[in-house]
């Protein structure tokens, strides 16, 4: 129960958040990168391993999108962008931009350390990641490999259809089914906070 | 309209709006989109809700220490964006000064340049008029202290009774002269021109200042028999000597 609220209240208490953050980045206080550090760090770095299979890769992308987000903090417009989509897009792109001149230096490199990478010890994964992980594990892998697509690979529709060699109508029913399944992760945890506070409440 | 939207969204570009992949124009054409459209916006919404909860799925442990790391490196970025600035300033008061004193010292060069162009002038102009005096004082010399040297008294005809001159001749060095040393009173409108004919044209010698050129000998050109003549001219001088206001005339 006690995880579930933490990150039911982080859902919801991200939009204050958000605003408090872009609000320091703005002022050019440093507050606003511990800040994003202590909040989206976690998931950028997930995002990055995720792209570059590295964990050293993945640490580098990290702090090289930070410093971007840091430096490039005037050019935001929260009207365009959600504050995460747009640390996800930066990440993101340093991420791919990192793997290409990666495996332009060397190949060989960054494959001794693939195995690695989802070899995560239990130990090094806070209680509430794991719960993260868990939920991870709910989605189903043929949506997994859809949403992979869209919103890791940067496919269209259309490009995983063909990628993946799954007809267009298929990828979209499974896209729905898989958005879904992700809204219900999120949604039975609201719900559990709502009854918490309810019964907190009362 | 709602074939339009549905157009719209079945291109995925919105997707790759979300992920930034679009171009300039296509970014455009979504922004556009998403302000016209509630639909669009709602869908943009969601899709970004959803990319926020599919990432946070993937939410791994970042290494330790990484924090540290970045919020140094932020720090010596802002270091190195004052130091920058401060040099930036120091560099431009440095471009001010060098270029203020450059066009300083351009000006005066100038100035100094105009001035050695002017002294230089001047300095020709002067050795110019040595040379042309000291060759007249040379052959007023000569002239005067010639044995061969005639002298002829000029006196003016009754138009001028008062005017005196003398003219000295040397035939042997050619060289002729002439010393006005008295001229009459004339109307502040006339003045006294000396002409010589040579070969049959009249040549102006110029216009005899009544003051201060009683000690000055006029140079006359020297050809055999030729005919010097004094007029009253309107003042300044004539182009042609006026025939009957000749006041003298000297023969050599």
């Amino acid at each position: 129960m006690d995880v579930q609220r933490c990150c039911s209240e982080d859902y919801t208490m991200s939009t204050l958040l958000e605003k408090h953050i872009v609000e320091l980045l703005k002022e050019r206080d440093e507050k606003a990168i511990s800040l994003l550090y202590d909040n989206y760090a976690n998931t950028l770095y997930g995002v990055a391993l995720k792209v570059v299979k590295n964990e050293d890769l993945a640490q580098d992308v990290v702090q090289e999108s930070l410093v971007k987000i840091w430096k490039k903090s005037d050019s935001y417009d929260p009207a365009k962008a959600k504050l995460f989509t747009w640390l996800f897009r930066i990440t993101r792109n340093t991420a791919i931009d990192k793997l290409r001149s990666a495996s332009n230096k060397s190949d060989k490199e960054i494959q001794i350390d693939v195995s690695d990478v989802f070899n995560l010890g239990v130990e090094s994964t806070k209680p509430e990641l794991l719960d993260m992980r868990e939920n991870l594990e709910k989605i189903e892998p043929k949506y997994k490999i859809v949403l992979d697509a869209l919103f890791f690979e940067g496919m269209t529709q259309q490009e995983a259809s063909e990628e993946l060699d799954i007809p267009l109508g298929t990828i979209k029913s499974r896209l729905k089914i898989g958005l879904r399944e992700l809204r219900k992760i999120y949604g039975a945890d609201l719900g559990l906070v709502l009854m918490a506070i309810g019964s907190m409440m009362a | 309209m709602k074939d339009k939207i549905k157009l719209f969204l079945d291109t995925d570009l919105l997707e790759k709006y979300l992920l930034g992949t679009t171009d300039v124009l296509e970014s455009n054409q979504v922004e556009r989109y998403i302000a016209m459209y509630p639909e669009v916006r709602k869908v943009y919404e969601e899709l970004q809700e959803n990319l926020e909860r599919y990432a946070k799925l993937h939410a791994i442990n970042a290494p330790q220490g990484l924090k540290e790391k970045i919020l140094f490196q932020i720090k010596q970025e802002n270091k190195n964006r004052g130091r920058f600035f401060k040099y930036a300033i120091a560099a431009s008061i440095a471009a001010c000064i060098f270029l203020s004193s450059t066009y300083f010292f351009y000006n005066q060069n100038k100035n100094l340049q105009e001035e050695n162009t002017l002294v230089t002038n001047k300095i020709k102009d002067l050795e110019m008029d040595m040379k042309v005096q000291l060759e007249d004082i040379r052959n007023q010399y000569i002239v005067l202290n010639n044995p061969n040297t005639r002298r002829f008294p000029v006196v003016g005809n009754k138009k001028a009774k008062e005017l005196k001159a003398v003219a000295y001749i040397n035939p042997v060095k050619k060289l002729s002269y002439i010393n006005v040393s008295n001229l009459p009173q004339l109307p502040e409108n006339k003045c006294f021109q000396m002409w010589a004919e040579v070969n049959g044209e009249m040549v102006n010698l110029g216009v005899i200042k009544d003051i201060g050129d009683k000690q000055k000998l006029f140079a006359l050109p020297y050809a055999e028999d030729a005919i010097s003549y004094i007029t009253i001219e309107p003042k300044g001088g004539n182009h042609t000597p006026t025939v009957q206001n000749i006041v003298a005339n000297i023969k050599y």
